[in-house]
């Protein structure tokens, strides 16, 4: 049985949080259902489930990345070919800093690009049940279930709390 | 007669910004994309066949005056000067933006698509990267911040270095922009429909959409800010003090990047003045971002002569030779009296300085829609001609010259060439151009930022005053 989807649309942000919340109490799975909006609302205004993400650690790893590489490339060259320059030492750190910095940055910026391809879940190729209406200012409440067994439920909950509009997918 | 302070603070410029419903933010936004097709078309070709005069005339320059480097002092000021407002213009918002400021959200759009200016950065900083005297001359090396470093290092660096600020600056625009495709791919028809569903790539705006968009904003920031103080003072370090024999100055690039701010400043204030009378948004920008943008327009004017005089002083105080023939070839423009250089100077200062900081004391002017747009435009030209000064006169110094102590002989003051002419307005057209088309494929506001401003704000009446109630929540 495919998953199925159920998308209730509200005017006001105020009975789609109700809605959120009804689905919390009558047990359905966190993270099977979500808000849908046209503009960011401040978080948990919703009452909704906040994911775990990862984004932080990819630019993180990303400079770690680029600040060893910049380490290698500076000190095995200077290595390499030894020139004593003013008395300074052959590994002289502000002689480095400047490609040590530019490799931390470009890594870091580079593994954020690939951060957001993963943790944005974008492109997001199967985008479910949608109304282009969310993007006028309508309040979407989306839930996706297994199976057909608490479609009515979930259809009860969404119409109660005040959707003018409920969609299938 | 004493008036009363209350009744004074009801008047038009403290009444605040009206609530416009959500769904007539996008319609009046997304209709931007379409308003004045004929003209905005008509002036993108004009744009279009100069940017390819100004390519045309970069390449037979390549060609013909590849080996004599002190022909490119107007080619190395225009991509300082590109550098300095496109690069910086992006920042304005930054900010504010992390800061969690409310009146920054109509113009964080319009900001950031200046990162498109990038392009013409690129393509103009090429021939200069051919032109560049390596790092040794005749067997000689000269004084850079790349000590010991290969051959070509400010070639290969700088390039990277600007390439890392433009691929940063894209993806922050980029990024602020996906939920507003989202709306173009829901609202419009034809090929601005298909152009908007490709670039949402499947944004519905859910939460966690959302939270990761935030999340990107303030990363790529955070990153835009660090690279862009760091590629002026590669920029300004390596295409200017470098080839310039004894200046040794600690406090030029951060003049470089402060003025920068400036020029970024001032060009965002001239667009949103534009855009605000060409596209009828009167409702969507108050005089609150103007007067907010003056403000810091006002304070980086001040910074200006902060950071030239503390180099300035240095300069003049030491009176070495290298300290003098610095004052000649930079300020005078010549070793006896004022040079032609020596007015372009003065000048740059007025209009820099002198002008927009007289203009911008006044609070009424701050206050105003039309005020600021004067000071800006003064800076714009100001920042030109400041950029003129330094790197024409940097580029004079004959490659011969380039690693001796300092400076024994004041070059002849390079005026620019046809060529020149044509480049230099050919740059600022490809600088232009890609803002001109992209505001043809999204709106100049941000659909959602707008929506977010008027969701997070309710215009409230205070005891005998007006305000705005912000909610700060996050």
């Amino acid at each position: 049985m495919p998953k199925q989807s159920l998308l209730g649309l509200f005017e006001k942000a105020d009975p789609a949080a109700d809605a959120m919340d009804s689905f919390n109490e009558a047990g359905f799975k966190l993270g099977s259902f979500d808000v849908l909006t046209g503009t960011p609302y401040p978080e948990g205004a919703f009452g909704e489930h906040v994911p775990q993400h990862r984004l932080f650690r990819f630019p993180a790893f990303g400079a770690i990345i680029g600040f060893t590489l910049a380490i290698f490339l500076t000190a095995g060259t200077q290595i390499a070919y030894p020139l004593v320059t003013g008395g300074k030492p052959i590994l002289s750190i502000f002689a480095m800093l400047i490609i040590m910095y530019e490799m931390t940055m470009l890594s870091g910026v580079l593994a954020t690009v690939v951060g957001i391809i993963f943790e944005s879940r974008l492109p997001n190729l199967d985008p479910g049940v949608y109304d282009k209406r969310i993007t006028e200012g309508m309040i979407g409440v989306v839930i996706t279930l297994d199976d057909d067994s608490r479609k009515k439920d979930a259809e009860d909950i969404l119409k109660k709390s005040g959707a003018f509009e409920v969609k299938y997918s | 007669m004493i008036k009363n302070p209350t009744v004074e603070m009801t008047d038009e410029k403290h009444l605040p910004q009206a609530n416009v419903p959500f769904d007539q933010i996008a319609k009046d936004l997304v209709r931007t994309t379409t308003h004045g097709g004929k003209t905005i078309r008509r002036v993108s070709i004009i744009l279009g066949v100069l940017s390819i005069v100004g390519i045309v005339a970069l390449i037979v320059k390549l060609i013909t005056q590849r080996d004599d480097s002190t022909q490119w002092g107007y080619v190395a000021a225009l991509v300082s000067f590109l550098l300095t407002v496109g690069g910086g213009a992006p920042m304005v918002a930054i900010a504010p933006v992390l800061a969690k400021a409310n009146w920054v959200r109509p113009i964080t759009r319009i900001s950031a698509i200046f990162s498109l200016t990038g392009i013409a950065t690129l393509i103009m900083t090429i021939p200069l990267l051919v032109v560049l005297p390596p790092l040794v001359v005749d067997g000689t090396r000269r004084r850079s911040i790349w000590f010991e470093g290969p051959n070509f290092s400010p070639h290969v660096w700088d390039y990277i270095g600007i390439l890392g600020l433009i691929i940063t600056g894209l993806a922050l625009f980029y990024t602020a922009a996906i939920p507003d495709f989202a709306v173009m791919r829901d609202h419009t028809t034809g090929w601005r429909k298909r152009v908007g569903r490709i670039l949402s790539r499947g944004w519905i705006g859910s939460n966690s959409q959302w939270r990761t968009l935030r999340m990107r904003i303030g990363m790529f920031g955070t990153f835009y800010f660090l690279i862009l103080i760091f590629v002026h003072f590669l920029f300004s370090s390596d295409f200017a003090m470098g080839i310039v024999p004894g200046w040794r100055d600690a406090i030029f690039p951060m003049y470089h990047s402060i003025t920068s701010l400036q020029g970024g400043l001032a060009a965002v204030i001239a667009s949103l003045w534009f855009i605000r009378r060409y596209f009828k948004l009167e409702k969507y920008i108050h005089i609150d971002q103007f007067w907010s943008l003056s403000r810091l327009l006002f304070a980086t004017t001040l910074l200006w002569i902060y950071f030239f005089y503390s180099a300035f002083i240095v300069f003049w105080y030491g009176r070495g030779g290298a300290d003098k023939a610095w004052i000649d070839l930079l300020v005078r423009g010549s070793k006896e009296g004022i040079g032609p250089m020596g007015w372009v100077f003065i000048f740059a200062g007025i209009f820099i300085f002198i002008a927009p900081w007289w203009w911008l004391i006044w609070n009424s002017v701050r206050r105003s829609i039309n005020g600021p747009i004067i000071a800006a435009s003064l800076i714009l030209i100001g920042i030109m001609l400041d950029r003129v000064r330094i790197f024409v006169t940097a580029w004079s110094v004959p490659t011969e010259h380039i690693h001796d102590k300092y400076l024994m002989i004041i070059p002849q003051t390079s005026l620019p060439s046809g060529l020149d002419i044509m480049i230099i307005i050919g740059g600022i057209c490809i600088g232009l151009l890609p803002i001109l088309v992209i505001s043809r494929v999204i709106p100049v506001v941000s659909i959602w930022e707008m929506q977010q401003f008027n969701l997070l704000s309710k215009p409230v009446k205070y005891m005998k005053t007006h305000g705005v109630l912000v909610a700060k929540p996050d």
